[in-house]
């Protein structure tokens, strides 16, 4: 049983528990009014209210017991994914810098060649095999700027998850929220628009990729894909 | 040689088309998701290249639904995508992927995935 569903159970539980404690209250309420409420009497008498008394303790430990196991699975169901949502963002913020730096880098060394292309454009006789050379080589870095680009698609599907988790807890407090008041309304609009499933991955890294091609092209080479 | 570049991140197929003009293919068709690249899909497409996860229809399930057309069935299918698990690789394969390349990728690796499955474009 996963932590997950393990946190369900107990919360139904937990609410099952609190209705009984309800009910139990309603029944001392009852017992405890004044004259007019004479069937009432009849039917709950003081003699009963030990009883009663004792009923309702037993389910107040009962509800205090799952609270104790509710608070113990939602914190270990949180603490995991809040930790791993903590860690997509931080990689987020990795990966941003690392592309800023890596198209920074690549500015730098194209401004370097345009300096060099410029020298050799002041030269007396200019070395066109050298200017070729190095067009194509600035050619290059441009490209290597618009692949650190890709960080864009990677951070944003890690956004997508960290986003869905966001939408799962609020779902969850607001389940234990409704169990210590089922008439519970919440007056401030809730996020109905998580990313859906589909759309992210939620392992997407920009880490490792040449380890990760490895593993994709191990398996393909492995398993023989049919020709097209 | 066309190409039907799918995915849902506008950066992403601009990156593959850049990519693509530069190792010498001009001639691409772009679709942001499985549905939309169904219906741009015609016999003129000799070379499909495709994320996995975007809405309407992921790139896994456009692939099998592509493998039930006539001409889909030996067009070329190239997934560019993030997921890099072993069970998504193979669930990839199941779907009908030819070849398989995970992102972020370099120029080199798409020209020499293209490069091997061309032949299979060009029948």
């Amino acid at each position: 049983m996963t932590t997950t569903s393990r946190a369900q159970e107990v919360l139904y539980e937990s609410e099952a528990a609190l209705r009984l404690v309800d009910n139990g209250i309603d029944d001392l309420r009852g017992a405890a009014q004044p004259a007019p409420q004479e069937n009432r009497l009849m039917t709950v008498s003081l003699g009963d209210l030990p009883l009663i008394l004792e009923r309702a303790n037993q389910q107040i430990q009962n509800v205090l017991a799952h609270l104790r196991q509710t608070r113990s699975a939602l914190q270990s169901t949180a603490f995991e994914k809040l930790q791993a949502t903590h860690d997509k963002i931080r990689e987020v913020t990795s990966a941003t810098e690392d592309a800023a730096i890596n198209i920074m880098d690549a500015c730098d060394r194209a401004n370097n060649i345009v300096d060099e292309l410029d020298a050799i454009d002041a030269a007396e006789t200019p070395d066109k095999a050298q200017a070729l050379n190095l067009r194509s080589t600035l050619r290059d870095e441009i490209f290597l700027m618009m692949g650190a680009l890709q960080f864009q698609d990677i951070t944003s599907q890690q956004l997508s998850h960290a986003s869905a988790v966001l939408v799962e807890m609020e779902s969850r407090l607001a389940e234990v929220a409704a169990l210590f008041d089922s008439g519970l309304t919440i007056d401030r609009p809730t996020f109905t628009n998580a990313p859906a499933e589909q759309t992210y991955d939620p392992n997407a890294t920009t880490r490792n990729a040449e380890g990760r091609q490895a593993l994709a092209d191990g398996i393909f080479t492995s398993i023989r894909v049919p020709a097209a | 040689m066309k190409f039907l570049v799918v995915d849902d991140s506008a950066t992403m197929r601009r990156i593959v088309i850049n990519s693509l003009q530069r190792i010498g293919f001009s001639d691409t068709v772009e679709a942001s998701d499985g549905q939309e690249a169904l219906s741009k899909f015609d016999t003129s497409i000799n070379f499909i290249i495709t994320d996995w996860n975007m809405p309407n229809m992921t790139g896994t399930e456009f692939t099998k639904v592509l493998r039930t057309i006539p001409h889909g069935v030996s067009v070329p299918v190239l997934m560019v995508t993030a997921r890099s698990v072993k069970e998504d690789i193979l669930t990839a394969m199941e779907a009908g992927v030819n070849n398989y390349i995970v992102k972020p990728f370099t120029p080199a690796v798409l020209k020499e995935k293209i490069d091997a499955l061309l032949p299979a474009a060009a029948a």
